[in-house]
């Protein structure tokens, strides 16, 4: 026994070897104390506490979750943007998914030409900046000097024209659908991997089987790609609930109008640094981002724990 | 009638040239191996037939039929693939049933189908089982399974036992010939590997860079090579190949004073420069004999009841004779070896055979 534990300390003293661990483990372990687990821990910590009048803090136990879940003070916005979040949300998983995945079939057909300009295309929004995006996508967008009125003037179907981001039916819906727009290339490119890695031969077989590119791709290659679309679904759902930028570029941080537009991040910023008259409240702004965490925290263990113990992998 | 009735086969990618007037026929009910090097375009030919590849010209008839333009489901091919292509989300009774689903036979037809595919490969108790639950071989069979249901006129079989181990494989082998006698069926198979070649075809086709070298019986090919390729490609160790001139009539120069005096086919002209191949297996050991060379020996390999002689000319070729059980030789020594006359070829300066 002796000699095992000498042969995993690689010849070395027990101190020695202790001083190597350290040395490897210390940055990683370093760079995420610091700026993951100490933030998070502060946070909520911070979320445990009031904010007086007078601008001190005092223990408030679990006392903000009711406010915020209860009070209407605040119960009405963080509703809604948890409501506005979920609509954010679905849109991209039954717009932009299905696009992605329509995108990677495309891109994966072996008759197709210039595959590598169509992806790398595909793909430029995401490389761009939120800001750069939004700020387009206004001016395109705009009532007043964007081009949407007249492309669709042009074809007769001026009527159908609204200032889409400025009712507050339509706000979220348009916003949602830029931010499809930006991000579809990360769907399309990680199924496109996924149905890269399926054997040509396979295909081969379900050709002599009778079956045509349709089929082959809905009998045959989605079933395979199931675990990379699990995949998918699990980031689009972190990135939509920590979602901000875009929304924040686009209508500011009231994510107007009138909140329409308003998502759990917009809400937290505002909240947390307050804006125009709305003092920033720490305590109240940590209680918001605890609640986010928790969501993601919610919705990544059900994938974890439910979803992805039933999807089956396969090698090939 | 299931006749393969291939004709002036060519195929092309760009300005590179697979396939290069292939003319082959496989009779109904007969076993056709397609051999070569790697990169010598056998599967092309497969997959051409079976609809995977389209060609560039020439006609492919299948029972008859012209199926050019036909989609590999029409062609009434099955194919078994070197991977077995398994869907692997499906198990071993869907994947046999998958395509028969597709060409909308009756459920009670597929049932008995399968069932009876089942019996024949021993699949039964597997049905149920996805194929990652399953050995090499036991995909393998779930693959010749799916191939069976389908009742095809061909069978097509892509290189199918080069992903099992040694031991399988031979026994995969023998199953497969037993199976070919069983269901009557034509088939056409993909392979390197020469001894699979021998042991299970009917006919040989020999493919090298693109062309059919030679088509025969498997031991018409083995005795009455057509070219130099053939003669090296089967058998194994390959055939001894020594360069030569024709110094005069009935006698060969091999250079450095290697001299040999045999009878030569009336063909060979004086002065013309000719390859002498012999089989290591006609070779024999230290017997005086009418024609016979003289060489050292470098290195003798042993394999029990045979070993290869590596023996050195003195014109400094080496050349491979079989050694029958445990003679009395070692490195170093001077051998004499005699070569069995009629199982000399002598290969013109093209490759071709000038053995009548």
């Amino acid at each position: 026994m002796a000699k095992e534990t000498d042969a995993s300390l690689m010849g070395m003293s027990r101190a020695n070897y202790m001083r190597l661990l350290a040395f490897f483990l210390a940055p990683a372990v370093i760079v995420y104390s610091v700026f993951s687990i100490y933030p998070l821990l502060a946070t909520i910590f911070n979320s445990l506490y009031l904010r007086q009048t007078d601008g001190s803090y005092i223990f408030n136990g679990v006392g903000n979750f009711g406010t915020l879940l209860t009070d209407t003070t605040w119960s009405v916005s963080f509703w809604n943007a948890m409501k506005n979040n979920f609509i954010f949300f679905l849109i991209h998983m039954c717009v932009q998914n299905p696009i992605g995945i329509a995108l990677a079939a495309l891109l994966s057909l072996p008759q197709l030409k210039f595959r590598a300009a169509y992806r790398t295309l595909i793909f430029m929004p995401t490389m761009l900046s939120v800001v750069i995006i939004g700020f387009t996508w206004q001016l395109i967008l705009s009532p007043l000097w964007g081009i949407s009125k007249m492309l669709l003037q042009s074809v007769g179907l001026g009527a159908l024209f609204a200032p889409w981001l400025g009712q507050e039916s339509t706000a979220l819906i348009t916003v949602s659908l830029i931010s499809v727009w930006q991000f579809v290339g990360i769907p399309m490119i990680l199924i496109y991997t996924a149905l890269l890695a399926i054997p040509d031969e396979l295909v081969d077989a379900a050709t002599v089987d009778g079956l045509n590119q349709f089929q082959t791709f809905f009998f045959v290659k989605l079933p395979l790609i199931i675990p990379a679309i699990g995949l998918v679904s699990v980031l689009t759902f972190v990135n939509n609930f920590n979602a901000f930028d875009l929304i924040y570029a686009m209508k500011g941080a009231l994510a107007g109008p009138n909140y329409s537009s308003d998502i759990m991040g917009t809400l937290f910023y505002r909240t947390f640094f307050g804006n125009q008259l709305q003092l920033g409240d720490a305590s109240m702004g940590s209680t918001i981002a605890t609640m986010m965490f928790l969501i993601i925290l919610v919705g990544v263990m059900v994938y974890l724990f439910v979803i992805q113990r039933r999807i089956q992998r396969y090698s090939f | 009638m299931s006749e393969v009735k291939i004709e002036k086969l060519c195929k092309s990618y760009g300005p590179i040239d697979v396939l290069k007037d292939i003319d082959l026929t496989v009779e109904d009910g007969s076993f056709v191996v397609l051999v070569g090097p790697s990169g010598c375009g056998k599967s092309t030919l497969l997959r051409s037939i079976a609809g995977l590849e389209p060609v560039t010209s020439g006609t492919i008839n299948i029972g008859g039929k012209q199926v050019n333009d036909l989609p590999p489901a029409q062609r009434e091919i099955a194919m078994v693939f070197q991977s077995y292509a398994l869907y692997p989300h499906k198990n071993v009774y869907d994947n046999m049933a998958f395509g028969l689903k597709f060409a909308r036979t009756p459920k009670a037809e597929i049932d008995q189908r399968v069932s009876e595919a089942a019996r024949i490969l021993q699949l039964e108790p597997l049905l149920k089982r996805r194929p990652r639950e399953l050995s090499g071989g036991q995909r393998q069979r779930v693959a010749i399974g799916r191939a069976i249901v389908r009742k095809p006129q061909v069978f097509l079989f892509d290189e199918p036992l080069s992903n099992l181990d040694a031991a399988l494989r031979i026994n995969t082998r023998v199953e497969i010939a037993k199976l070919h006698r069983l269901l009557k069926a034509t088939i056409v198979y993909v392979t390197h590997d020469q001894v699979e070649a021998m042991t299970l075809a009917d006919k040989i086709v020999v493919m090298n860079a693109g062309r059919v070298e030679q088509t025969g019986r498997p031991l018409d090919l083995y005795y009455r090579p057509a070219n130099k390729f053939v003669a090296g490609f089967i058998g194994s160790p390959a055939m001894n190949f020594i360069d030569a001139t024709v110094a005069k009539k009935d006698y060969l120069e091999f250079g450095s004073g290697v001299n040999l005096s045999l009878p030569l086919p009336k063909s060979c002209k004086v002065g013309e420069r000719v390859t002498l191949g012999i089989r290591p297996e006609h070779i024999q050991f230290g017997a005086r004999a009418k024609i016979q060379l003289d060489g050292k020996i470098d290195i003798i390999e042993r394999l029990g009841e045979i070993g290869y002689a590596h023996v050195a000319l003195p014109n400094g070729q080496t050349i491979v004779a079989q050694v029958n059980g445990e003679p009395n030789v070692g490195n170093g020594q001077t051998v004499s070896l005699a070569l069995s006359s009629q199982q000399i070829h002598i290969f013109g300066e093209d490759g071709t055979t000038l053995t009548a």
